[in-house]
């Protein structure tokens, strides 16, 4: 993962402000795929980056910023809102921007894939979006969810594998080592 | 390489295969098949993962965040309850429909955050799955009044211990036991025979709540008091004044964990 600078200024407050200027669209968009809702991602990364800036001293590195957050963010939608929420699938197209070039084959086709990775279970979902919007190596991943790195290499190829599986191009196989 | 390893180190990883996954894929046409293919759907996947649109004003409430935790001190909850955010609507939603007529009402000016909503609603439906020994006592049909060192033993399940019992004396304490409101926190349960009723005190070695609110069904009411390490929630009928029960047990609690 490249160095952000995330972590400029002389004072909390500065440091704190090119935290959120730096890395705020990557959490609240690893918060969206996780809670599958826009108004509770919003909620969920406005309670993160509070609690970032209550210990934002326990920080000491641009390096260590991002996966800081995103282990707060994890930990905090699990002790709010896991074990109270219904299963909640709000994710559609007035949430996901219609993107240009890189679009799918047609809209059929995004909104499957997009149907398809909230049908992911959450062992399969999290290292996927940690390594595509986080930018996290295995080992990173590892750390942050707390497995060790042969697990989340495992998970991912069965993540996308499964993915693939719904669009005809891949069967799932192996079992998770 | 076989396939099954070539597969799951291109999916494991697409957007940067080693040396060696790229040469198996040259010297094997099937191989440089997947490696396209997998390629391909990437090209797909991640601009729809990376298409989460950030809310307008995100940016701006993000940054406002030092002031207001200024403004309100240290407290999380009432930090989260002046946002009025979507779990408010939420879980106010949600307590309308699983539990009808609970109203809540808030010692400070902010409203309850949407946590503290679902809290009190697990802290009545425990209740009422104990209604029974609670009916007892409110009925005058159970006489045992335990000693300190049985209200003791089961306190200390929740990291806790009364250090006096004078004051418990005034109210009898019937029962005593370890319980579970959420799977996540050890608590005591002691229920007491007060002025109108059974009192439950529940005591709880982690802080759901920052600040202190009150809760009441068409029976119950209970006050939610925030402590020193944990929580201390107090339920009667509805009639009860809790706020002695809740003084007498704030000055005599002492945390051992």
């Amino acid at each position: 993962m490249s160095e952000i600078p995330v972590l400029e200024g002389n004072t909390k407050k500065q440091r704190y402000e090119s935290l959120v200027a730096a890395l705020y669209q990557d959490v609240f968009r690893y918060a969206f795929w996780i809670c599958k809702s826009k108004p509770m991602a919003e909620d969920l990364v406005q309670e993160t980056f509070l609690r970032a800036w209550r210990s934002l001293e326990s920080l000491q590195s641009d390096r260590a910023a991002k996966a800081w957050l995103f282990t707060i963010l994890r930990r905090e939608n699990a002790r709010q809102y896991e074990r109270y929420r219904p299963e909640l699938v709000d994710i559609d197209g007035q949430s996901i921007a219609e993107s240009d070039s890189n679009e799918p084959d047609s809209k059929m086709d995004r909104e499957l894939l997009h149907n398809a990775i909230n049908r992911l279970e959450s062992e399969y979902r999290e290292p996927l979006l940690l390594q595509v919007i986080g930018g996290f190596s295995g080992k990173e991943i590892a750390e942050i969810l707390e497995l060790n790195n042969n697990t989340v290499m495992t998970r991912l190829f069965r993540a996308r594998g499964k993915l693939k599986a719904e669009f005809g191009l891949s069967t799932e196989t192996d079992e998770e080592s | 390489m076989d396939e099954l390893e070539f597969r799951k180190r291109v999916y494991a990883n697409p957007r940067d295969l080693d040396g060696e996954v790229l040469e198996a894929a040259r010297a094997n046409p099937d191989y440089q098949k997947i490696v396209d293919e997998t390629l391909a759907f990437e090209d797909s996947l991640i601009p729809l993962i990376e298409s989460a649109e950030t809310p307008e004003g995100l940016m701006a409430q993000l940054l406002s965040i030092p002031e207001t935790a200024a403004s309100v001190g240290s407290n999380v909850s009432a930090i989260r309850a002046k946002k009025q955010s979507f779990f408010q609507y939420y879980a106010v939603a949600a307590s309308l429909v699983l539990a009808v007529g609970i109203v809540f009402s808030l010692s400070v000016n902010s409203g309850p955050s949407s946590a503290d909503i679902v809290f009190g609603n697990e802290l009545l439906a425990h209740l009422y799955h104990d209604i029974e020994e609670i009916d007892d006592i409110t009925n005058g049909e159970t006489y045992e009044t335990l000693d300190l060192d049985e209200v003791n033993f089961s306190m200390a399940v929740a990291g806790t211990r009364l250090v006096s019992y004078d004051d418990a004396q005034e109210f009898d304490v019937r029962s005593a036991k370890p319980c579970e409101i959420l799977p996540a926190y050890q608590s005591a349960h002691l229920v007491l025979e007060g002025s109108h009723g059974a009192v439950s005190v529940i005591v709880i070695n982690n802080s759901p709540v920052d600040v202190k609110f009150s809760f009441r069904d068409d029976r119950f009411n209970g006050i939610v008091v925030p402590m020193e390490q944990g929580n201390m929630i107090l339920v009667g009928e509805k009639n009860e004044d809790l706020n002695q029960y809740a003084s007498m047990f704030s000055e005599n609690v002492e945390w051992v964990i």
